[in-house]
């Protein structure tokens, strides 16, 4: 029963620390926040 | 200059109003239903050039075909017989492959026929140009259309996703099943969000000619689960009045300084009424309105007027609302 738990926690705990790793020195930046449709007006068409 | 409108539905009757707000000579009105024609005169009371017309546009120096799509070829041939110019609204296949047909014979007589002059095609050849005009290099185009104008095209959207779309991809047509490759596209607001399928349009047809190296060319419309479920049936309800508002997309990829990039443009109106401004601006700019010079003779779309600005600038003018989509430039 105890090595069940203690599996578990150790998987979790491995998970946590691979998502923490990631979250911490992932790459894939921060995905646009101000941008989006914007209107063309004259000056856009000259 | 008299400007001959033959089929005066939704997308007709917008081309004769905007044409009304123009300075022309005479615009020859004509359709089959002669109380209908009788209330679009009616309501172009101000505009003392609006008259009756003659079925084939006889009498006029520019035809501007705005019946139902699959009918074009004949009227066009007439109107050539005529010795007047056409500018067709049709978005069916059959018609612009026919039409683009006619290249010779029209260059032959010193007269332009100018194809698919609609909201999608039409406006997204032009968006397409323009877009293109800020790359170095176009490796794919996408269009996607939302909503319908009048019933005969909610008709024709109906008819159109049951027939295979043709697909540009790496140098050859390719056939692919109406109804399939659903793909998510984001208009403008109001319109936003919306599943995306293959159809029968010929927007790529068009665009190919201007764009014989891009790697992909594609054309989707914004279909429903019960759209796609009754496809092969026949329209369950009669369609609306006018099936808008809508929007155009035109999404561009390829390269910029040796740097891969992505460039959206889109336009956001009533389909029946972007199409017929669309049509009234390409006829008005044929007969030399906005003192550009004269188009060559032939048959093309219009991705192949060569510089789409003035187009654009007078449909700007005209109120059609346009959006470029920022913030997706990365390297690759």
């Amino acid at each position: 029963m105890f090595t069940l738990i203690g599996r578990i926690v150790a998987a979790l705990s491995m998970a946590g620390f691979v998502a923490a790793l990631l979250r911490v020195r992932g790459t894939g930046g921060v995905p646009p926040q101000t941008e989006g449709w914007r209107e063309v007006t004259g000056p856009d068409l000259r | 200059m008299r400007i001959a409108v033959l089929g005066l539905g939704a997308s007709g009757s917008h081309v004769a109003r905007q044409l009304g707000a123009s300075d022309i000579d005479e615009i020859l009105l004509y359709d089959a239903d002669s109380a209908r024609m009788r209330l679009v005169i009616g309501a172009m009371s101000g505009s003392a050039a609006a008259r009756s017309g003659e079925p084939d546009g006889a009498g006029a120096d520019i035809v501007i075909l705005a019946t139902p799509g699959g009918n074009h070829l004949a009227a066009a041939q007439q109107a050539l017989a005529n010795g007047a110019h056409v500018v067709s609204m049709s978005d069916d296949v059959s018609d612009v492959r026919s039409l683009l047909a006619l290249d010779e014979q029209a260059a032959g007589r010193g007269l332009s026929v100018l194809v698919g002059c609609g909201f999608a095609p039409g406006l997204t050849c032009l968006l397409a140009v323009h877009a293109a005009n800020l790359l170095d290099e176009v490796v794919e185009i996408a269009v996607a259309k939302a909503g319908t104008g009048g019933p005969e095209c909610a008709r024709h959207h109906h008819r159109a996703m049951k027939q295979d779309a043709l697909d540009w991809i790496d140098g050859q047509w390719i056939l692919r099943r109406g109804g399939s490759g659903r793909d998510l596209a984001w208009f403008p607001p109001p319109i936003g969000a919306h599943d995306c399928y293959r159809a029968s349009l010929p927007s790529p047809l068009l665009l190919q000619r201007r764009f014989p190296e891009a790697g992909r060319i594609a054309a989707r419309v914004t279909a429903t689960r019960r759209d796609r479920f009754t496809k092969r049936l026949p329209m369950l309800r009669r369609p609306h009045a006018d099936g808008g508002p809508g929007a155009v997309r035109v999404e561009l990829r390829g390269r910029k300084n040796g740097v891969f990039e992505t460039v959206v443009y889109a336009a956001m109106h009533h389909p029946s009424v972007a199409s017929g401004t669309v049509a009234a601006v390409t006829a008005l700019q044929l007969a030399g309105h906005g003192g550009r010079p004269p188009w060559p003779a032939g048959a093309r779309g219009l991705a192949e007027v060569g510089d789409p600005l003035p187009i654009l600038q007078e449909l700007h003018g005209r109120g059609l609302r346009l959006a470029t989509f920022q913030g997706l430039t990365w390297n690759a």
